[in-house]
């Protein structure tokens, strides 16, 4: 009996494959094409983000930040800035899932291909930019000696999120293709987002405040916030998640991606006939 | 199913036109209050067709009769409406000029683009890359982008691709026309080699010339199969039915 160690793919998948990896490098390269220092920017962007954050909520608001593990990190920047990174993974995969699609859209309606490996391909590009801002965070906690096993749940956070903004990215992506407003309407509504997710707050505030019960609910039950509240148990408070909110986040992340896929199989086939 | 062959069964394609169509969501919404009216086309009707492994298949009939829309269902591009269409093998089709390639993308980058969508790795697209751009004879402009390309070398390139990266099955739309005398006849030669290695092709042409060399000619009046056969026979039936509506219109016009 002879074993492989790399497993056979089927024909399809490992085109798919290729695909994805064609589109993910296009992808990347886009994004830094004509420029002199390319992926440097990836790495300055978030740092710029961290110390603008720092300074204006910081020193400026004098914000108080949450208390962090070992009491080295309380920073307002550094709270927000590890929600945020989720939060861009999130809305880039929303947005762009919109712009990947519509960038085949003409190509697949002279050749076959799965389309859905446009969107996987986008997906992974961002990816690679979301660990880039990872890595920026993870020297900063490193250098405040703010860090601990608990790390390892920041890549659950990241692949929830990706679940998640994949899943409605498949959703919009298709409806978009039909009616061009549905961009316009998604850029609104996550604008709106913004603000139902504690990204420039903590949760904590709610509860002080005079907030209606159903909008502190909406605030602490919605799948970004739960995404983000994992990955700052993970790097900032270095504390494990509650289960039932990680529970809440799986079902939200798994339901939203299958959701959204079997409605992208079903639809993508008509986008060849759009005009 | 034998690699290469295309089985088409009972294959009807319905398109909707677009006049009534709503183009935006607002327009979407209202339009549910409305009565729904749409209207439809049929641009293939029960079609069936059964095309064995290498051989030479043709299409003629009118503009508009549905030939380039069987060739897009045979290359997956659309879902037929009714019944199936089954292509089984590497099928790599010249649909329209610069089919399946990305303006902004280069020459180069396009032919791996066209590669992956088949398959084919990035390496192996390089072993093959020098004679693609030899065959397209567009030389250095193949690190430029597509969309400055003369309709010559869109066409050039994509044949290029299209017949370099060994296919079981090919499908021709009538762009090699565009190409020039010299570069039609290369074509033709090319695809007389895949046909020796047992590539089935499918051709859509008017040149009645290029019908004659086909094992089977299939004649499509809107949008259904009238006559399929030997290509003297169906040719013939066809350029009959030509000069026929031909002299009507002649005698319309008296």
């Amino acid at each position: 009996m002879q074993f492989s160690l790399t497993p056979t793919l089927s024909p399809s998948v490992r085109k798919s494959i290729t695909l994805i990896y064609h589109f993910a490098e296009r992808e990347s390269k886009s994004r830094y094409k004509r420029s002199l220092l390319g992926w440097f920017w990836s790495f300055l962007n978030p740092l710029v983000t961290v110390g603008v954050y720092w300074f204006i909520f910081g020193a400026v608001y004098r914000a108080v930040p949450p208390v962090t593990n070992n009491g080295n990190a309380e920073n307002f920047g550094l709270y927000l800035f590890t929600g945020l990174i989720i939060w861009t993974l999130f809305t880039g995969l929303v947005e762009g899932s919109m712009d990947w699609l519509s960038s085949v859209s003409d190509l697949r309606k002279k050749i076959y291909f799965p389309t859905e490996t446009a969107l996987l391909g986008g997906a992974a590009s961002n990816l690679v930019q979301t660990l880039l801002e990872v890595a920026v965070l993870v020297v900063i906690m490193t250098a405040l000696s703010n860090i601990s096993w608990t790390l390892v749940f920041l890549p659950v956070a990241m692949a929830l999120a990706l679940g998640f903004g994949l899943g409605l990215g498949f959703i919009v992506s298709v409806l978009n293709a039909r009616y061009r407003d549905v961009k316009y309407l998604s850029g609104i509504l996550l604008n709106v987002a913004f603000f139902a997710v504690p990204i420039v707050y903590t949760p904590e505030l709610l509860k002080k405040e005079q907030i209606p019960e159903i909008a502190r609910l909406f605030v602490e039950w919605n799948p970004v916030a739960l995404f983000i509240e994992i990955s700052r148990d993970a790097a900032y408070f270095l504390q494990v998640p509650l289960w039932n909110r990680f529970l809440a986040a799986v079902v939200w992340s798994v339901t939203t991606f299958v959701i959204g896929w079997v409605f992208f199989r079903r639809q993508s086939m008509s986008i060849s006939e759009e005009p | 199913m034998t690699i290469g062959a295309i089985v088409v069964d009972g294959v009807s394609k319905r398109f909707r036109l677009e006049r009534n169509r709503p183009s935006s969501l607002k327009e979407a919404v209202l339009r549910i209050a409305r009565t729904r009216h749409t209207d439809e086309f049929w641009v293939l009707q029960n079609i069936n067709l059964d095309i064995a492994p290498g051989s030479f298949f043709g299409l003629i009939g009118h503009n508009g009769s549905g030939k380039s829309t069987l060739l897009r269902l045979m290359a997956g591009i659309h879902r037929p409406t009714f019944g199936s269409v089954e292509a089984t093998g590497r099928l790599s089709a010249l649909l329209e000029l610069g089919s399946g390639f990305h303006p902004d993308l280069t020459g180069r980058e396009n032919v791996y683009l066209n590669g992956a969508m088949l398959g084919i790795s990035r390496k192996q697209m390089s072993a093959s890359m020098d004679d693609i751009i030899e065959f397209s004879g567009i030389g250095d402009f193949v690190d430029e982008p597509v969309k400055i390309y003369s309709s010559g070398m869109y066409v050039r390139l994509g044949f290029a691709v299209a017949v370099n990266v060994s296919p079981d099955i090919l499908l021709v739309d009538e762009v090699i026309a565009v190409g020039d005398e010299e570069f039609q006849r290369r074509c033709l030669k090319h695809m007389d080699m895949l046909r020796d290695r047992g590539t089935t092709i499918v051709l859509v042409s008017h040149n009645t010339d290029l019908m004659a060399e086909c094992h089977q000619v299939g004649w499509l009046d809107h949008g259904k199969l009238v006559k399929i056969g030997a290509p003297g026979d169906v040719v013939s039936a066809y350029l009959e039915m030509v000069d026929s509506s031909d002299n009507t219109l002649h005698t319309h016009n008296n």
